[in-house]
């Protein structure tokens, strides 16, 4: 027991080594490597802070510093093109979530509860691993004459709506990221629970929104925030399936490029920023609630 | 015998509304593009036509000027998920090893929050960094280390910048969790059996963390070599990258069997380097198994089967030791 205590005490304040011959001489490479780590951390955020300060910029162009004061905020929330691209992202990333984590808990739980070697598990993993390395510009330029052939020429009508367009490829993206999310949550846990239920004569549907639902809860609510930041984030599946009228925030600041960055793209992606920031906390703080330890939260909101 | 209820709550049964998801947005319009491939631009006006097929357009796409770009491409991706493989090793190191426990999860919330964050907004950050006009051009000239103003912008050196930057954290977070899975008590249980850190490192810690590299690698190049953002944000004429071409015989060109043909050999390439990858590495673990195996089993036949795993990952990443 005492060995324990030493050596994790030793590990919380300088090193892994315990008392010994090494410990001596464990400054110079603890230290290199706390280095590299600040190191890390700086080339990290550079880019953020840079957007950040520069979105304080009063002059005409993103790059060019003019003078500090709050211009760009005040005409990027009065600008009616980039508030319509900020709520055509939020909405498109709400709907791509609530399908891709409905779809995705189901395809999860099932995949989580398949017997071994069933043949339909191992298709349903091939296929969304084949979702995942299929490149962006792939899932693009495949949905775009998909959605064409089906709303114009076949004419459903739905699909002709450029919501439903940046839902359902946002959601593609996301399903198998989703999937193997709550996959992994409920591997971890025992049957044990639903089959007391199923035991104590519960209905298939009950045991499934009482035993089943609140433990893959974290598994759902992790899921459901990567597939909204994922959706936040998607550039060139929406620059190829956006319609006029539903323009998503990426797809306006990456046709700015062509024309000129002004400070205004700066100023809504800090506050977008900070959108992010709280939706993170929250997450972090009701794993928290639920238990999990920081890696497990890690580990969830990552998909690893 | 399964009653109708049991069959609809049963696993198979839960997986159906994925599969058709699936197969109504993703097989069948990634199918309709592979058959678009062999067909061909019949005129101006129009983009595709498959009542003749051939495999013309992989002809066409094999054409010089377009190979550069696959062969730049290719490179991009390899040197940025070793440079990001390099830095994120000792990094994960540290974060999983050396940070106290209390303080390690604000350290994984400040790595989640760029990976969180725009990616095209972060590229856009390191556009306002590498600009000739831009903050780090001004000092480099005033402290002297350059003569005219910086030319890294548009240039392939940006987009390997961009790159590295844009895919680090997701080789961090899985060489994390693989790290963390080595915990305090085996790199204890080690130094207790007398082996020194790099003996730890190098036989417990790192070896716990191949399964980490490896799925650290597959989520940086696979992404990276599809990426085509941060090559149009900082690349310019000279860094193009192979989602650049794609994207504009399908919007410019108007030639989507070429484009498509493109698409489909893109995939190709990525399927095969990570099968050839794959290989490499299986080939490798078992030489150097079988070589450990006769050094070790006569010495002390208990230590075998651990040395046994190890040995793979010692070989592998002895260059990325801090």
């Amino acid at each position: 027991m005492s060995v324990i205590e030493r050596t994790t005490e030793a590990d919380a304040s300088a090193g892994e080594a315990p008392a010994g011959p090494v410990s001596g001489k464990r400054d110079l490479p603890n230290t290199a490597l706390t280095v590299w780590g600040v190191l890390v951390f700086a080339f990290l955020f550079l880019p953020i802070l840079v957007i950040v300060v520069y979105s304080f910029n009063n002059g005409r162009l993103l790059a060019a510093w003019d003078s500090f004061g709050f211009d760009a905020y005040v005409n990027g929330l009065s600008n009616k093109v980039i508030r319509g691209a900020i709520s055509t992202s939020l909405q498109a990333a709400a709907g791509s979530a609530i399908v891709s984590t409905i779809i995705g808990t189901l395809g999860g739980i099932a995949l989580a509860r398949a017997k071994i070697r069933a043949k339909w598990a191992l298709g349903l993993t091939l296929l969304l691993s084949f979702t995942l390395v299929t490149p962006e510009i792939v899932d693009a330029i495949a949905l775009l004459p998909w959605f064409v052939t089906l709303g114009v020429d076949a004419g459903v009508s739905p699909l002709n709506n450029g919501m439903v367009r940046l839902v359902i490829a946002h959601s593609v993206v996301s399903m198998a990221v989703v999937t193997f999310i709550i996959r992994a949550r409920m591997a971890g846990l025992d049957q044990s629970l639903e089959e007391a239920a199923a035991d104590l004569y519960a209905t298939p549907w009950r045991r499934f929104r009482d035993i089943t639902l609140p433990m893959a809860g974290p598994g759902i609510l992790a899921g459901a925030l990567m597939s909204f930041t994922l959706s936040l984030d998607n550039t060139i599946v929406s620059s190829f399936v956006q319609q006029p009228g539903f323009t998503p925030w990426p797809v306006y600041i990456f046709s700015s490029l062509r024309v000129a960055l002004r400070p205004e793209i700066a100023a809504v992606s800090t506050l977008m920023f900070i959108l992010t920031l709280v939706a993170l906390g929250v997450v972090a703080y009701v794993l928290r609630k639920v238990g999990e330890s920081s890696t497990d939260i890690v580990k969830a909101m990552t998909g690893s | 015998m399964k009653t109708l209820r049991q069959r609809i709550f049963g696993p198979a049964a839960l997986s159906f509304p994925t599969w058709a998801y699936l197969l109504f947005f993703f097989i069948i319009p990634v199918a309709l593009v592979i058959w678009y491939s062999f067909g061909y631009k019949p005129d101006q006006f129009t983009t595709y036509a498959t009542d003749q097929l051939s495999f013309d357009r992989y002809a066409e796409a094999a054409d010089p000027t377009f190979l550069s770009t696959f062969v730049a491409t290719l490179r991009i991706s390899v040197v940025g998920t070793l440079l990001c493989l390099v830095i994120a090793v000792p990094f994960a190191y540290w974060l999983a090893v050396k940070v106290p426990a209390r303080r390690r999860g604000l350290m994984l919330a400040l790595v989640l929050v760029p990976f969180w964050t725009n990616f095209l907004v972060r590229t856009l950050g390191w556009q306002v960094i590498l600009s000739p006009e831009g903050f780090v051009s001004h000092f480099m000239q005033f402290a002297g280390m350059i003569d005219g103003p910086l030319a890294v912008l548009y240039t392939r050196t940006a987009v390997q910048i961009g790159v590295v930057y844009n895919y680090l954290p997701l080789m961090i977070l899985p060489l994390f969790v693989a790290m963390d899975r080595a915990g305090v008590s085996l790199r204890e249980a080690s130094n207790d059996l007398g082996a020194g850190r790099w003996r730890t490192l190098f036989q417990v810690t790192l070896p716990m963390a191949a399964p980490g590299i490896a799925s650290g690698c597959l989520l940086v190049y696979i992404p990276l070599m599809g990426d085509y953002i941060t090559a149009s944000v900082l690349g310019g004429a000279q860094g193009s990258m192979v989602g650049q071409l794609v994207a504009a015989q399908f919007n410019a060109a108007q030639n989507w069997a070429l484009g498509a043909a493109m698409a489909v050999v893109l995939m190709l390439l990525i399927l095969a380097t990570v099968a050839i990858v794959g290989a490499v590495v299986l080939v490798l673990q078992r030489i150097i198994r079988a070589g450990r195996r006769v050094e070790i089993v006569p010495v002390n036949a208990t230590t075998a089967p651990v040395n046994a795993t190890t040995a793979p990952v010692n070989a592998t990443t002895v260059g990325e030791q801090p």
